[in-house]
């Protein structure tokens, strides 16, 4: 049976990790290929970086970053953040990247997602898609929300459920969801929202938003809840809340499918 | 002494992390495209990601296919990761006019968009791409996985192992006398991954 991922996401600024990852051993905790390694060995699915830097500095110092953490691990590496042009794609795969993540540029221009997906394979290619709820003007009005770009500053006026169907048409290999709201609040993830798009599209989706304990990651993982098929999650595991293992074996506990630890070494 | 073995650029796909991953196992490996090259090699392995393709016919039918064969036919180990084991197969069930190396008999199909699986009580729908992590019978272990398509061999004694993916059972590994292939993704698939190189780099059966 396929299982659930967990995916530890970390913040790139110039070639270090925001705020860092804190954990016994961790010699230079703002060393992303020392995280890297130390998730790897945790039994993370999947490692996702986001560069949030929107210079061409920090784009150069991010690539170093892919070129440096990719043959250090052997799961599939995820990066994103401030990817413009095709060309930013490219560089990110070549650095040793198994998937993109694009965003605002394919709010521009969607057909971006049908070019990337045939040139660089459908797999490689995640859509991220920020989300912001919006306050009903009448109660019992429908809850909608809107896509928010370049760095959740603007607004867009598209519904995102839309959004994320057209998205999922085009082409791409994956939705990466982030509700801002939720993120904000630390208050877990759009669950409503996620499953409304889970139910839709035939492309995995990733969950994104703000966790602050394991219940929340449950929540974004179950049927009938968010119905995530992974889930993204930063300072829960970055501060030593609590390590990838005793998440897995929450989530295990309670009947979601997750790989659990290897039960012997190489 | 490394064991050498040739990793063919096919030109489809990053081929970084496969020859990372055999390097962290102890092989020796050189990387090329050349016929000839691979035709001389005494382990090879294939790697490709993607779909059951046109620009993939063109390996299979070039002097590159025909290098494979002659390694394969000569007896020599042969591993095919992902689409490069889909290749040992006769073709693809979904178009009749790409074919493959005709090495091993059966079918490529791709999995159906309208998948469901019922978790709990509740009924969930399954993606495509299988993609993920997913476990093998019968070691229980678990690997990463990226297709859309899958194996369904004609002869049941050259599956070595199996996954399920909704109520599909399929392929993840096959073996022939010298000849392996795996649908997963050894080189991203944490120590199992490298547990299983090490295995092909050693001539046995993995473990």
């Amino acid at each position: 049976m396929l299982k659930r991922r967990i995916i530890p996401r970390l913040d790139i600024r110039d070639g270090r990790v925001v705020k860092g990852v804190h954990f016994r051993g961790m010699r230079d905790p703002e060393d992303p290929v020392e995280a890297a390694r130390l998730y790897d060995r945790q039994g993370a699915d999947e490692l996702c970086f986001i560069n949030i830097t929107g210079t061409e500095d920090g784009r150069r110092k991010f690539r170093d970053v892919v070129r440096r953490v990719a043959p250090q691990v052997f799961v599939p590496v995820t990066a994103g953040g401030g990817v413009r042009r095709e060309e930013d794609v490219r560089n990110l795969l070549s650095a040793g990247a198994d998937k993109v993540i694009v965003n605002s540029a394919v709010v521009v221009s969607p057909r971006l997602i049908t070019r990337l997906a045939d040139r660089y394979g459908q797999q490689s290619i995640v859509v991220g898609v920020d989300v912001r709820r919006l306050t009903p003007m009448r109660p019992g009005d429908p809850v909608l929300h809107e896509v928010l770009v370049h760095g959740r500053t603007r607004s867009t006026g598209l519904d995102a459920l839309w959004w994320c169907q057209q998205v999922d048409l085009l082409g791409a290999g994956e939705l990466l969801i982030t509700s801002v709201d939720a993120e904000e609040g630390r208050t877990g993830y759009d669950l409503e929202f996620t499953r409304a798009v889970a139910r839709r599209v035939s492309t995995p989706v990733i969950v994104c938003g703000g966790v602050s304990n394991l219940e929340h990651i449950r929540q974004g993982l179950a049927v009938g809840e968010g119905e995530g098929d992974g889930a993204l999650g930063a300072s829960i595991f970055h501060f030593g809340l609590y390590t990838i293992e005793q998440a897995k074996r929450y989530l295990h506990e309670r009947g979601i499918p997750v790989r659990l630890p290897a039960r012997r070494a190489a | 002494m490394a064991r050498e073995l040739t990793l063919v650029d096919a030109g489809h796909g990053n081929l970084g992390g496969v020859e990372r991953a055999l390097l962290q196992v102890g092989a020796s490996v050189q990387v090329s495209s050349d016929p000839d090259v691979v035709a001389r090699s005494r382990m090879v392995v294939f790697a490709g990601q993607g779909a059951f393709a046109p620009a993939v016919a063109r390996v299979v039918e070039g002097a590159l296919g025909e290098a494979l064969r002659m390694v394969i036919q000569r007896g020599d180990p042969f591993l095919g990761i992902s689409l490069g084991m889909q290749l040992l197969f006769d073709g693809s069930q979904e178009s009749d006019s790409v074919e493959g190396l005709h090495v091993l008999p059966g079918l490529c199909r791709r999995f159906p968009n309208d998948m469901t699986l019922r978790e709990g009580d509740a009924e969930r729908r399954l993606k495509v791409p299988h993609m993920g992590w997913n476990n093998v019978e019968p070691s229980g272990e678990h690997y990463y996985f990226v297709h859309s398509y899958y194996v369904e061999p004609a002869q049941a004694s050259d599956v070595m192992w199996t996954a399920k993916y909704a109520n599909i059972v399929f392929a993840a590994a096959v073996n022939r006398d010298n000849v392996y292939g795996c649908q997963f993704h050894p080189e991203k698939s944490q120590q199992a991954g490298l547990r299983f190189l090490r295995a092909f780099l050693l001539g046995g059966k993995a473990a």
